[in-house]
């Protein structure tokens, strides 16, 4: 389970992340949604102990990050919107060297590395340096990092970029499959076909506060649209980006 | 019509040479103008440096050949020969210099994506990153070559005419190099996969450049100026009398920097215009070499590499073995860190200079001419082993500057991996601790034990010296970790970057101040003891009071500087596992 209670981060004047406070339950796949610089990384990266909260709590499991940061990351994956590796291992030894830091014994390690790069299609690269790895492949690479240990939660940060369709649907059917074996799902995104298809919950965050969250039905009575309306109409509703598109519209006109 | 009779020619010509050379000028103006004022203060250092070392090569080379202008019928030839020797000299550093170069300019350099799928032609391509390589791999060698076109002038009285021409000979000199660099490299790639060929030329270049240094210090320099040996030098020079080379650029650049300097005509302008000459042909051979070349070399730099002695069985099992020993986080950590640096050419490459440095240092001991009166001899003996604490404490300070320093900042962008993960980030500062602590104690000890040896000291010098050694070792690695954790470069690409940060001159200037202080607090306890044991006289309690309170003192000092640093590190450890850590993070 994650929790965040009233999470807030400033950077001098400018409030990121503004009295966040949120939970997801396990086995629930929560997409938090929202306009460039709305806070959605800020918001990661303070979950997962990359970033300091100016105020607030995270709890991760039932543990308190900032007390018990070991146990809180020892239960969680983590795959960043730019996953930078160590360049000269090879993407077998990376998964060893995560493995080894989540405490996983060696040999277990070692079945679920084979297991993760063939279901990620990198047995063929298992021994290339991941400096020769495209975008995508380094995005499976981290996925497959992330998963090493089978954690309890996993947060994705936008976890298509980079992915060819069919790297997409394997990381869909994945998402599906961990949140019906209890794992609990947090992942930002752009895309609002991934979280209208995948996540029981959206969250909605603009200009650092969480505007509005629910299921799909849940926000469309927010934001008064139509029942049939889709995430899109729902979100530029929601972050008032309508008058934006009025504007663009009028201008292609 | 007009616009479209422009936008054919556009296509036809593509943007110029000077516009492809644009974003380069323009990062280097941003660079200078945005700078923070730390960088600054750093740049106005570093050409101070600049200009020391000019003024430094100035004095060197004026004074050599004001030396061999003594020597009556020969004077000028020796001060041909040694200008031959010294363009030659730079002559196989340019082009080493611009093979690797080259390299990255033609083929590894990111935005090289972007000029070859833009519509770009490759002439225009081809010109703009020549001159790229050209000036990047040959400003060291004017930085080192004007001062010294200056000395002959001055030495040899030359005309005013001589300090404009002098130095513009350089460019003719440095273009055959880089053009041959630019073939060959052009060559090579199609034949290897660029990053190993980089890897090779690195390699070759660092062989090259410690055996360079070997023997040049081998060849016992010092003894030209002893009047007995520099007559059988100056007569072996002599003996070589003819050109040497004539077929070598830095032969005919030679010929016309002398030409200049003793004012005469003669053959100079022959051998001027086969410098320029040779300089634009080869220049244009290049040209035409890479346009054949480029599109294949450049797609087969694009492919991956096997790693291939670090994946070895036998390699793992060794390392495995050895870390075996170690807690768990540190195991991990060290193993990473051992298979990233053999891996890397320009990190493990290193190892071969730092051994020739060791090699020259220990044999300047081994020559140093302390032949005379028993008593001032073993006087001096005994000052020059002390002052050599002082000396191997500046090579450890110095070499924990390229290795402990950037230790922290070369988990670069990956660093979120440590940040996320479940452990305690102060086992990685301890783990780049202890491995940055062992190979240096090795090194300072075998400096001090060796050099030790063959001054043959008095007893109190011997493990006086060896200890002060180690604990200054602890200090040194203490303080560079921690100041490489407290000011990171995690998106440094090279360890050479980060290891001349402002960082690492905080480092080196904090680590000398440690040397520094016990070196001093140290002198007084064995100035006494030394005139006791030669004296053959005890101490008195007072001078044993003095001797054990200044020993204690230096202690504590040693002591200070690594508890405090350690502390600081571990904070600024503590501090990433919940900051953010600007570029390290993703």
């Amino acid at each position: 389970m994650i929790e965040l209670l009233d999470l807030t981060k400033r950077f001098g004047a400018l409030t990121a992340v503004h009295n966040l406070s949120l939970t997801v339950l396990p086995g629930e796949i929560f997409a938090c949604l929202g306009p460039n610089g709305a806070g959605k990384t800020t918001t990661i990266k303070m979950m997962m102990g990359l970033l300091r909260p100016t105020a607030g709590q995270v709890r991760l499991g039932g543990f308190d990050l900032a007390r018990e940061p070991e146990s809180a990351k020892r239960i969680c994956g983590f795959v960043p919107d730019r996953p930078f590796l160590y360049d000269k291992l090879t993407g077998a030894e990376m998964l060893d060297f995560v493995a080894g830091l989540y405490g996983v014994p060696p040999a277990q390690a070692r079945e679920r590395r084979a297991a993760l790069l063939e279901l990620f299609d990198l047995e063929d690269w298992a021994d290339e340096l991941t400096e020769s790895y495209s975008h995508g492949m380094k995005q499976r690479l981290a996925l497959a990092a992330a998963l090493i240990h089978e954690p309890r939660i996993l947060v994705l940060d936008e976890p298509m970029v980079g992915l060819d369709p069919r790297g997409a649907r394997l990381l869909k059917q994945l998402v599906r499959q961990w949140a019906g074996r209890g794992v609990t799902v947090f992942l930002s995104t752009h895309s609002l076909e991934v979280a209208e298809e995948l996540a029981d919950r959206i969250g909605i965050i603009d200009q650092g506060r969480l505007i509005a969250v629910g299921t799909l039905p849940e926000l469309q009575r927010m934001a008064g649209t139509p029942a049939h309306a889709d995430l899109e109409a729902v979100f530029l509703r929601l972050t008032a980006a309508e008058e934006t598109t009025d504007v663009v519209v009028r201008a292609h006109a | 019509m007009i616009l479209r009779t422009a936008a054919s020619t556009e296509r036809l010509t593509g943007p110029p040479v000077t516009y492809l050379l644009r974003p380069r000028f323009q990062a280097a103006r941003n660079r200078y103008q945005r700078a923070p004022v730390a960088t600054r203060w750093q740049r106005l250092l570093l050409a101070a440096l600049a200009v020391a070392f000019a003024v430094g090569v100035f004095v060197f080379f004026y004074r050599v050949l004001l030396h061999f202008l003594t020597v009556p019928d020969f004077g000028p030839i020796l001060t041909y020969k040694l200008l031959a020797m010294v363009l030659l000299t730079f002559l196989s550093v340019l082009l080493f210099s611009n093979l690797i170069t080259a390299l990255s300019t033609f083929f590894l350099a990111a935005e090289l994506e972007r000029f070859v799928a833009a519509p770009v032609p490759l002439r225009n391509l081809f010109h703009a990153r020549f001159v790229e390589t050209l000036i990047e791999s040959s400003w060291m060698v004017f930085l080192f070559a004007v001062p010294a076109f200056l000395a002959y002038g001055l030495a040899h009285e030359a005309p005013p005419w001589f300090y404009l021409w002098a130095p513009l000979t350089l460019v003719p000199f440095a273009i055959v190099p880089a053009a041959v660099g630019v073939m060959l490299t052009a060559v090579l790639v199609n034949v290897f996969p660029a990053r190993q060929a980089r890897d090779l030329m690195v390699l070759a270049a660092i062989v090259a450049g410690a055996i360079l240094y070997l023997s040049l210090r081998l060849l016992e320099p010092e003894r030209l100026v002893r009047p007995e040996e520099f007559h059988n030098f100056a007569q072996y020079l002599v003996a070589m009398r003819t050109p040497t080379a004539t077929y070598l650029p830095s032969t005919w650049a030679a010929e016309v920097v002398h030409g200049l300097a003793v004012g005469e005509v003669g053959h100079t302008p022959f051998w001027a215009a086969l410098l320029l000459v040779t300089a634009a042909g080869s220049w244009l051979a290049s040209a035409r070499v890479t346009a054949a070349l480029f599109r294949s070399g450049y797609s087969k730099s694009q492919e991956g590499r096997k790693a291939r002695l670090t994946q070895q069985r036998l390699w793992t099992a060794a390392l495995g073995l050895s870390l075996a020993p170690l807690p768990r986080v540190m195991r991990l950590w060290v193993g990473k860190d051992t298979r990233t640096f053999f891996r890397d050419a320009s990190q493990w490459s290193q190892l071969i200079l730092l051994l020739a440095l060791v090699v020259v240092y220990v044999y300047n001991f081994r020559v140093l001419p302390l032949g005379g009166m028993p008593l001032v001899t073993f006087y001096f003996r005994n000052v020059i082993s002390f002052l050599n604490i002082l000396l191997a404490g500046f090579v450890v300070a110095s070499v924990a500057q390229r290795f402990v320093f950037p230790a922290i900042s070369l988990e670069g962008r990956a660093f979120w991996i440590a940040q996320t993960a479940p452990i305690d980030l102060r086992h990685l500062w301890w783990s780049k601790f202890w491995v940055s602590l062992v190979p240096l104690l090795v090194l300072g000890e075998v400096l001090i034990l060796l050099t030790n040896h063959y001054l043959r000291v008095m007893p109190f010098m011997r493990w006086l010296a060896p200890l002060t050694m180690a604990a200054l070792t602890v200090a040194i690695v203490a303080v560079s970790l921690a100041a490489g954790t407290r000011y990171p470069r995690f998106d440094a690409d090279q360890a050479s970057k980060i290891a001349t940060s402002a960082g690492a001159l905080i480092s080196m200037i904090l680590c000398m101040s440690v040397v520094g202080g016990v070196v001093v607090l140290q002198a007084w306890p064995t100035y006494v003891l030394f005139f006791s044991y030669l004296q053959d006289i005890p101490l008195d309690p007072g001078q044993w009071f003095s001797v054990v309170g200044s020993l204690v003192a230096s202690a504590l000092v040693v002591a200070g500087a690594t508890f405090e640093a350690i502390r600081r590190g571990l904070r600024a450890m503590d501090e990433f596992s919940t900051r953010s850590a600007s570029a390290a993070l993703p």
